[in-house]
């Protein structure tokens, strides 16, 4: 029987992240939250990372639709939009009149897409002209769907993670894509310059040209529609001979344009609410606004002090952290039950359960955290493992995480070796500190790439010499034996029941002439009979090197 | 009742589920020698043996093969006694401990690989004579969540609901956590098919055996399959991505889906967080393997014009804290693809144990009444309580799980005294070490075996029993086959059958005479058949008698369910099947769920799960994976395998293997002693260098007692739902063995003490340093 008041949250924002603490809350303590979601998308949850798959035509959009909560006391409000927070009396009011009390407030409500400031993007309503798409939400993948039907040419701009995807998506779907950035090297956050043209000629190489070291300057449009977009150098990057080498100004005629030029963090409701605001909305370790101990934030939107990288891992790994601490404060405890009213700093203040073994429900779906690490710099809060980056580029395999590209391994403490064979399209570049993997970049290679993963979320010890982790590691094996004169006495030919060749070469030799006597005799072939070949082989092999050389007398 | 000398006689091999078909023959010198083995065309081996059923024989006359009571003597060593002495001292002691504690003061401990007719007795003796409901067994070790994830999906569990040789004619064949070509070689020929059409994909963190089955690149054949490797514990997350490309990719089999199944909303819901990245990232499998391989499963779907699919699963992905869920997840994707029900698809579980299937159906588990029916129902109790003649008010209910059942020995609410049959706890359970203290901790423990296991060493009184070619009775294979073991040498000494000694104590512990325990098996078979009737395992139609003619007449075999009637069988389960209207006798169930599942409304039950990981995760102190598994030429605890000579020449000693990466990281050279440490123990044995293991994975068989007893290392984290520990995956550090002392003639070495003392320090230093 469960006698405690139940804690008031309301979600604001339904999208990976705000569902995921819901999921989160509800597998802990089911009945300890009343839990409001305002969700302003009209649709059910859907798994945002995939949009570029829909893009690229690798997934049915059915099938990224996520789960439901599941509880009784879980209440979501879809294509309804948080207006304002009321934080004297605790509501939050949202645009369709309706007002909601909450003990604690998570304002997951995402980014937007940020769209640059450059002539003929906006329409006289605001809107981007038709043919110019964002990828951020369901809406834009299917738009962008079905303008690629009538869009023989394709341009992206924006050549990280995402303008990556959707690229080498379009480009599978048949589109003559070319991929604009404004530097030299793409995915520039997380690649080096020798990794980041290693990518390039792959992304070549699946037909996407690429223009580095450019800006968009106009979109073209006619009759509303984006006919094509006007491309210049980057006047920055050639006047410190960063690259380009003449004066770059064309259009290139397309009839889709995706901008993936970053996100804009969904801050207006919390400055609104005059809670400090940032890039995104400022939160603590403990995810709380520092203005108000009731106000959280998480996801995209939210500004922690360790920074935010955008990636849904950090954003999941962010609500299971949130979920904890919102629990911990519903806990019973033998002493007087913590009433709601409590005066928070103190309980607020309160990290994670440093080293505590988390029970079943907290590692449920915290997958990438599966290490025990945790940073001195970010006061004990284990991130690790949500910063892996896997572009999902079909054909191109690019994996990064931890320390890569920009931030350069520290030379005193780390280590970092390389394998560069850009002609084969492979870079591959470990980062080892204490003898734990602390960062790779892996590109051209998926199998290595899976397996510097695993090594580096788990911490297992790598090898003393870190230039394994570049392969995968394996003995050298005696060449399979071309004649049965090179198989040694004691290779095993029948497995099941344990034959060498040395057993049947001495069956052979006391007597038994035929495959049957050699089977009745050796067992050899009478479990599963795979042998059966190998044994005839082996067989008739020594008959007739015992005619040729006669025995002595 | 023996064969007469000279003539053989058709039964199977005694150690695993596939039941190898073999003729024995007795020889003509004296009835208790051992029988020639030779092997016979039966539709699971065709004609093969594997090196343990070839020696099978060879286990009837080991020299230390139990032929006497033993009790505990003064001396503390166990000593021959007469069974009269044996039993009345037992008797007296359980009466006296129920007396005084309850009950349930006794607990019953069975096993996987005891005859249907004793497993039943079992089951009967503990709810009707002891009235304990502490009785479990060691299925709960192999089997337990395969049974939960395929009641809970299908309604009833026969761990292939097809025959085994259906196998042959798919085009893919999805084996996940099975080692079949070490553990039951000749089932190898079954995958021949899916082999030839490059469809057999192995999910395994080590290269085994079995996974070299699919191919291997340095011998430039084309492949003939797939493996996967994920990280150690993450088999369910790979099983979510399958999932997950089959949904993405439109390749799953609406209709089927439509018309068969319920919950197909929330499964699909459910596996939209799993894309093939980001289970790449957890299993360390590289996301593109994931879609090949969906897309082969789908290709080879029914749906999609292929000649067939299976999805298997076997220990490696059950003994987990989450096996259940992973095979309620390898049903999902196997539903998805339209494959259960329909002939020559589906989903199945290989039970290992011989009598693994007939050991779960009968009632020697927790919660179970004969004909796989739940204790807690009260029409199950009424019907069991009626065939045994008692009122249902004294059946005890559910019991608790073995592994919650051992940790419960000798704690003041726990049991004082236990029956052990079929089973060398000792070395097969997990976190080996508590189980032994647990063990010791008993008032009275006692031990039927035919050797003296490491568990009857511990016992305070020996039992020893018939085993395999000296008894008759029967087995249900993995395929839910029924099938015949039969006497063909006398037993040594004074063995006897638990039969006669369940009728004995029931007589010694004064259970009325209507309260039956028949020694004649085909006796007890008859009773269990009643029993069984209208339950999900239905025996009904089964005889002795019936078997045998099957037999001599060459009929295909008998499958349960087998009804005595069509008419009273309760008809979610066998639903279009035809009795054979000459005999009038129903011809049993091959193939299960051709038109509905054994469910109320006839569909399968799609549920969610999702992937929480080992319940040891690597963290530093404990940075390695350890998986355990078995070797050919072993059988579980070794207590058979290490006595045949044959068999202990090939693999004498345990040993772990280890990837070279990690051996030069720890300084472990191949061929060194290697010492693997968890939180609950350590373990010895000699490192041998491959490539099989992933680097941050080792890998020991199980099969040893003493320093090299892995289970003294494995944790007995359960399952939720099965209660199954999870034997396969925990976290180990993995160092070096400090060389030991020179071991120094003393006569030379007379060290002074401060000699001595240096000495010690350079070790501990070079311990240190190493």
């Amino acid at each position: 029987m469960n006698l405690r008041v139940p804690v008031k949250v309301v979600v604001v924002g339904f999208g990976m992240v705000g569902s995921r603490l819901v999921d989160e809350l509800l597998r802990r303590e089911p009945e300890a939250f009343d839990i409001t979601v305002l969700g302003s998308e009209p649709y059910e949850p859907y798994n945002r990372v995939l949009l570029s798959d829909v893009v690229a035509g690798r997934t049915d959009v059915a099938a990224i639709t996520m789960p439901l909560p599941d509880g009784a006391r879980v209440s979501v409000l879809r294509g309804v939009t948080a207006t304002s927070i009321d934080r004297e009396s605790r509501v939050v009011t949202a645009d369709d009149g309706s007002t909601h009390p909450y003990d604690h407030v998570v304002l997951a409500t995402g980014a937007a897409a940020r769209i640059p400031p450059i002539p003929g993007l906006r329409t006289a309503d605001g809107g981007l002209p038709a043919g110019v798409h964002a990828l951020r939400t369901l809406d834009d993948a299917r738009e962008i769907v079905a303008a690629t039907v009538n869009s023989p040419r394709a341009v992206v701009v924006g050549g990280g993670v995402l303008g990556l995807e959707a690229a080498v998506g379009l480009a599978g779907r048949g589109l003559s894509v070319t991929l604009v950035h404004n530097v030299q090297s793409l995915m520039e956050r997380q690649l080096d310059p020798e990794a980041a043209a290693v990518v390039r000629s792959g992304l070549e190489g699946q037909g996407v040209t690429v223009l580095p070291n450019c800006l968009s300057s106009e979109v073209l449009v006619a009759g509303g529609r984006a006919v094509g977009i006007r491309v210049k150098d980057n006047a920055d990057r050639v006047s410190t001979g960063d690259g380009g080498s003449g004066q770059r100004d064309e259009v290139v005629a397309a009839r889709l344009i995706i901008f993936s030029v970053g996100t804009i963090p969904e801050t207006g409701l919390a400055a609104a609410a005059g809670l400090s605001t940032d890039r995104g909305i400022v939160v603590g370790y403990d995810l709380a606004s520092p203005d108000d101990p009731r106000v959280h934030a998480i996801g995209d939107c939210a500004q922690p002090p360790n920074g935010s990288r955008g990636l849904v891992a950090e954003g999941w790994d962010q609500a299971r952290r949130l979920a904890e601490t919102l629990v911990s404060l519903v806990e019973p405890v033998n002493a007087p039950v913590e009433p709601v009213g409590t005066p928070a700093e103190t309980v607020h203040l309160r990290l994670p359960h440093d080293g505590a073994q988390p029970s079943m429900a907290v590692r449920l779906g915290a997958l990438l955290t599966g290490g025990a690490s945790r940073a001195q710099s970010d006061r004990g809060i284990d991130t690790r493992g949500t910063d892996v980056v896997k572009v999902k580029a079909g054909p191109l395999s690019v994996t990064t995480m931890g320390v890569c590209g920009p931030s350069r391994p520290n030379g005193l403490t780390q280590r970092a070796v390389r394998l560069a064979d850009p002609r084969a399209g492979r870079y591959i570049e470990v980062v080892v500190s204490d003898g734990i993997l602390v960062g790779a970049t892996c590109v051209g290679d998926p199998r290595v790439a899976a397996d510097l993963t695993a090594a580096y979320t788990r911490r297992t010890p790598v090898p003393m010499d870190p230039a394994f982790l570049l392969l995968t590691p394996v003995m050298q094996t005696a060449a399979p034996a071309s004649s049965p004169e090179h198989m040694p006495d004691d290779a095993v030919v029948c497995r099941c029941n344990g034959v060498t060749k040395g057993h049947i070469a001495e069956s052979c030799g006391s007597g038994a002439h035929t495959v049957e006597e050699v089977v009745r005799e050796t067992r050899a072939t009478t479990g599963c009979g795979s042998c059966k070949d190998a044994v005839c082989g082996l067989v008739d092999w020594l008959k007739e090197s015992k005619e040729a050389v006669p025995e002595p007398a | 009742m023996l064969a007469s000398p000279g003539t053989a006689v058709d039964s199977h091999c005694p150690y695993c589920a596939l039941q190898c078909g073999m003729s024995l023959t007795r020889p003509r010198t004296d009835a208790t020698a051992a029988p020639e083995v030779q092997p016979r065309d039966f539709p699971t081996n065709r004609g093969g043996l594997c090196q343990k059923g070839w020696t099978s024989a060879a286990v009837l006359g080991v020299s230390d093969r139990l032929v006497t009571p033993l009790v505990r003597g003064e001396s503390g060593e166990l000593e021959p006694v007469s069974w009269d002495a044996a039993l009345d001292l037992v008797a007296s002691r359980l009466a006296g401990l129920a007396a005084e504690h309850g009950p349930e003061s006794v607990a019953v401990f069975g096993g996987g690989g005891l005859t249907n007719e004793k497993a039943y007795a079992l089951g009967k003796f503990a709810r009707t004579v002891l009235r304990t409901p502490n009785i479990d067994y060691n299925g709960r070790f192999c089997m337990a969540s395969a049974a939960a994830g395929m009641n809970r999906a299908f309604g009833v569990d026969r761990g292939l609901p097809f025959p085994l040789a259906d196998l042959g004619g798919a085009q893919a064949v999805l084996l996940l956590g099975s080692n079949l070509a070490e553990t039951m070689p000749p089932a190898v020929q079954h995958l021949a098919g899916a082999r030839a059409a490059g469809g057999l994909v192995v999910v395994d963190p080590r290269r085994s055996a079995t996974v070299r089955l699919t191919g291997d690149p340095s011998t430039g054949q084309p492949a003939e399959g797939v493996h996967l490797a994920p990280v150690p514990g993450t088999d369910l997350a790979v099983l979510l991505g399958l999932l997950h490309v089959v949904l993405a990719e439109g390749l799953a089999d609406r209709e089927y889906l439509e018309q068969r199944t319920t919950g197909f909303d929330d499964v699909a819901r459910s596996v939209a967080g799993w894309w093939p990245e980001r289970v790449e990232s957890v299993s360390g499998v590289p996301a593109d393997e994931l879609r090949r391989v969906a897309r082969l499963l789908a290709a080879a779907a029914p749906v999609h014009g292929g000649a067939g699919a299976y999805v298997l699963t076997g220990r490696g992905v059950e003994q987990s804290t989450q096996g259940t869920a992973t095979v309620t997840a390898s049903i999902n994707l196997a539903l998805a693809l339209g494959l259960p029900g329909r002939v020559g698809s589906g989903y199945g579980a290989i039970t290992g144990q011989g009598n693994g299937q007939g050991g779960r159906e009968h009632g020697q588990k927790a919660d179970q009444l004969p004909g796989y029916r739940k204790i807690d129902d009260p029409a199950a109790r009424e019907h069991v309580a009626a065939v045994w003649g008692v009122d249902p008010e004294t059946l005890p209910g559910p019991g608790l799980p073995a592994v919650q059942l051992l940790r419960s020995l000798g704690t003041p609410t726990g049991p004082r005294a236990m029956l052990v049959h079929g089973s060398n706890l000792v070395v097969s359970a997990p976190n080996a070490n508590r189980v032994i203290d647990r063990l010791k901790s008993l008032d009275l423990l006692v031990v039927c075996d035919f050797v003296p296991s490491e568990t009857a060493l511990l016992a305070d009184v020996v039992l020893p029993v018939t085993q395999w070619a000296e008894e008759e009775g029967t087995m249900t294979s993995l395929e839910g086959r029924v099938i015949r073991r039969r006497a063909v040498v006398a037993p040594p000494g004074e063995a006897r059958s638990e039969l006669w000694i369940l009728a004995e104590l029931a007589r010694r512990l004064g259970a009325p005479e209507d309260l039956a325990f028949p020694t004649d098996p085909a006796v007890v078979f008859d009773e269990l058949a009643r029993a069984s009737a209208g339950g999900p395992a239905d025996y009904s139609g089964l005889s002795h008698a019936r078997l045998d003619a099957d037999e001599a007449s060459g009929g295909p075999g008998l499958f349960w369910p087998v009804p005595a009637l069509p008419s009273e069988v309760s008809d979610t389960q066998v639903t279009g099947v035809t009795p054979a209207s000459d005999t009038g006798e129903h011809p049993g169930t091959p193939r299960l769920f051709a038109d509905r599942f054994a469910t109320p409304d006839g569909r399968a039950r799609m549920v969610a799960v999702d992937h929480v990981g080992p319940s040891d995760e690597v963290r530093p102190g404990a940075p390695f994976y350890l998986v355990t598994g078995r070797v050919l030429q072993h059988y579980q605890s070794g207590a058979q395998t290490h006595r045949v000579a044959e068999l202990e020449r090939l693999v004498a000693e345990p040993y772990v293997e280890l990837h070279p990466v990690l051996g030069f990281r720890i300084g472990v050279p191949d061929g060194a002693r290697v010492r693997l440490t968890s939180s609950r123990g350590q373990v010895e044995a000699t490192a041998r260098w491959t490539d099989a293991v992933r680097p941050d994975t080792v890998f020991m068989p199980f099969h040893w007692s003493g320093i090299g007893s892995v289970n003294q290392v494995t944790t007995d984290a359960t399952d939720p739902i099965s209660g199954m520990p999870e034997f396969k995956v925990c976290a180990v550090d993995v160092t070096p063995v400090p060389a030991a002392l020179p071991v120094e003639p003393v006569e030379t070495h007379l060290d002074r003490p401060d000699q001595r003392g240096e000495r010690d320090a350079a070790r501990r230093k070079k311990e240190l340093s190493t």
